[in-house]
């Protein structure tokens, strides 16, 4: 049989079950067993017993989870708004850059494929009570800033380089919406005498709503997700003010053994974060056609 | 084609005998027929190992050793739960700590050492009982303890002397009459208090503190947290009065205090020494080394935490013997307790350090590392729990840190760091 006599059908659904194996091993065999680890007792060497509802009743009880959870509400009343309005600037400053549009691009994505460890550990000095940023603060202007040392500050501190790390990407995705909107309608508008703010509330916005709610979705997605920052430059202090779902489960896992538990809270953090992802789209997502 | 072959040939043999030591031979024997031991992924550490697992395998004594440093993830313990779990653990094991080693036998992972063919002629012969005594567990001893690193304070003698200051501070009125002097100068600090944001820094901070003020009494007692007492209060009292005055910093991440002369004093291990003598010796000539501080001086030496760690032997091993032998024949020579020392300057784990004729010489030429030496009896291992990681977090996140930010009164922050822990030791109990 030549290739020509496979209908479309047939090469559809020999592409998609490359697709489909690919997700059950890597998705639906981890899952299964995270479901299955979520009921089990097991500490690594023996034999996994079933659970019951113990590991339930524990997690429900835990109370660093689920201010760990509390903490991820925290994370982005810092980080959405600061990540947006950057990452917007950027996109603006991108439309209007002449040359050199492509390097300025790739410098600002640098910071997304760094690595995290790394750069953890230059923010942790940077930011230091003793630090060359409160060190240059003292000696300009006479104060200093407790940038990880406050259980206050702390997380305003890693959502500032949460933010330096993805604004570049988040950047191209909304300039992608930009650089899409019709240069007619901003003509129209300037017709009709509408201001810049208006403008920017009535067609831009409006205009890259899709590409505003994907970035919304990864920015949530890393807010539930975030582990290295936190872990390597506050340890989930001061006051457990930093202590992410990540780095309660990963303790969980591999330094109380356990697993069980581990799998049961990583299970409530993925139904958390689809229902908080779903209320987001509704509310926000937007049908914009142009007619 | 034949030179390219003949490159490769030569290419391969240079980076196969480039790594080739007699210890590297033993890693090529097939298992069972070669002891595996893996040590702790330090410089000092790895360069007496390489020496030793030389000599026994040159000796023919017994069945070849095969070294590696503990492979590089984020922690020793992570490595080698997860090289038991994948069925990869080595026969033999250093860098374990006190927490890790119960938990370790929790999951009975461990051999008894005590039952093995030559141990008490070993303790013996180190004259260790009374150290080995704090490593019992349940009358076992999963632990040969290999180093016990007091943790004393360092003293930048030029800054105390400019200060007029010409001893060591030795109480909590010492240091704040220094620090006054010392932070009425600009942007400087007396002293630096926590060692850092991690669970094992309450090591270096409340617990060192905690065993000077409470005469070496224990923090965990029959599974139940026991500093809400007097010296607790009196340790975070003094930790509340130095940060409320703001004599010293909410975190030292930057820079070695010590070296840019920020602060006058702070807690250091022996491990420090050799640190600084190769990065900063100028700084180590102004150092002098003093006692944990303590609300009222008390006759004799003054209590303090040890940082000691140990080897093991895993139970799964199939050459129990043979490296339990080879063990016997590095640990009882006395010449290999000095090359320890001369290595790592981190004082062996033995009670004849002062006495013993052996190590004179060194310490005559190493007054930092004598002092050291000199407090390895009064310095405490960790509690032996489980759950030492959370139960020091505890102490981070419900005593020190709130005194720190001045939200809690020393008292309250006791109580609530006991009534938590407990609530965590009953958990797991």
């Amino acid at each position: 049989m030549k290739l020509g006599e496979f209908n479309e059908a047939q090469i559809g659904a020999a592409l998609a079950a490359s697709f489909l194996l690919f997700n059950v091993i890597f998705w639906a065999y981890p899952f299964v067993w995270l479901v299955i680890l979520s009921f089990s007792d097991w500490r690594f060497f023996d034999v996994p017993t079933f659970s019951g509802a113990r590991n339930i009743v524990a997690v429900l009880g835990d109370l660093e989870f689920w201010r760990s959870l509390w903490n991820v509400m925290r994370f982005l009343i810092y980080y959405v708004p600061i990540v947006l309005a950057c990452s917007l600037a950027f996109a603006f400053g991108l439309k209007h850059i002449g040359r050199g549009k492509v390097f300025i691009a790739l410098c600002f994505l640098l910071a997304h494929i760094s690595s995290g460890v790394a750069y953890s550990l230059v923010f942790e000095k940077i930011f230091s009570s003793t630090g060359p940023l409160n060190s240059f603060l003292l000696e300009w202007f006479g104060f200093t800033i407790p940038w990880l040392s406050s259980p206050t500050m702390a997380m305003l501190s890693i959502s500032l380089v949460v933010t330096w790390k993805f604004v570049g990407y988040y950047g191209l995705i909304l300039y992608s919406g930009l650089a899409a909107i019709p240069p007619e309608i901003y003509d129209a508008a300037k017709l009709d005498n509408t201001k810049p703010l208006k403008r920017l509330f009535r067609i831009t916005l409006p205009m890259i709503n899709a590409q505003l709610v994907m970035v919304l979705v990864f920015a949530i997605t890393v807010a539930f997700g975030i582990f290295t920052e936190p872990y390597m430059m506050t340890g989930g202090g001061p006051m457990e003010s930093t202590n992410m779902p990540m780095l309660v489960i990963y303790e969980t896992a591999f330094n109380r053994l356990q697993p069980g538990r581990a799998a049961l809270m990583a299970i409530i953090i993925a139904i958390i974060s689809y229902a908080v992802l779903k209320l987001m789209r509704k509310v926000l997502e937007k049908n914009v056609e142009l007619v | 084609m034949k030179k390219i072959s003949h490159i490769i040939v030569i290419f391969s043999s240079l980076l196969v005998g480039g790594c080739s030591g007699s210890d590297q031979k033993a890693k090529a024997a097939p298992e069972g027929k070669v002891i595996r031991l893996w040590v702790a992924p330090d410089e000092s550490q790895e360069a007496f190992w390489k020496v030793v697992v030389a000599r026994w395998n040159e000796s023919g004594l017994g069945m070849p050793v095969a070294f590696e440093t503990i492979p590089a993830v984020e922690s020793s313990e992570k490595a080698i739960l997860t090289a038991l779990v994948a069925g990869n653990a080595p026969d033999i094991s250093t860098n374990i700590f006190s927490g890790f080693a119960t938990q370790l036998v929790a999951l009975g992972q461990l051999q008894d050492l005590s039952v093995m063919a030559g141990y008490p002629e070993l303790i013996a012969h180190r004259r260790m009982e009374k150290i080995i005594q704090g490593w019992d567990q349940g009358g076992k001893k999963y632990v040969f303890p290999l180093y016990s690193n007091p943790t004393l304070i360092w003293w930048r003698m030029d800054i105390l002397q400019k200060l007029g200051i010409d001893d060591v501070p030795r109480t909590y009125d010492d240091v704040y009459k220094l620090s006054e002097k010392y932070a009425a100068l600009d942007q400087k600090y007396g002293m630096q208090l926590i060692t850092g944001k991690n669970w094992y820094d309450r090591w270096y901070d409340f617990i060192s503190l905690y065993y000077a003020a409470s005469g070496g009494a224990p923090y965990i007692t029959d599974g139940k947290a026991s500093y809400d007492n007097a010296a607790g209060l009196s340790v975070l009292t003094f930790m509340e009065t130095i940060f409320k005055r703001e004599w010293t910093a909410l975190d030292f991440e930057s820079d070695d205090p010590l070296t840019t002369g920020l602060v006058v004093g702070g807690v250091r291990g022996p491990w420090s020494i050799p640190f600084f003598e190769r990065l900063y010796p100028q700084t180590l000539e102004k150092i002098v080394v003093g006692p944990m501080i303590v609300l009222r001086e008390g006759q004799g030496k003054t209590f303090t935490f040890a940082d000691s760690k140990g080897l093991v032997l895993f139970k799964n091993s199939k050459v129990k013997e043979e490296a339990f032998a080879f063990l016997s024949w590095v640990l009882s020579q006395d010449e290999y307790s000095l090359l320890w020392l001369e290595k790592t300057s981190l004082p062996p784990a033995r009670g004849d350090l002062m006495e013993n004729a052996i190590f004179r010489a060194f310490y005559d030429t190493h007054p930092l590392a004598r002092q050291y030496a000199a407090y390895v009896d009064v310095a405490l291992p960790s509690a032996f729990i489980e759950n030492t990681i959370d139960v020091q977090k505890t102490m981070g996140y419900e005593m020190v840190e709130p005194v720190k930010f001045g939200t809690k009164a020393p008292k309250d922050a006791l109580a609530d760091a006991v009534r938590r822990t407990n609530k965590l030791l009953d958990t797991v109990n």
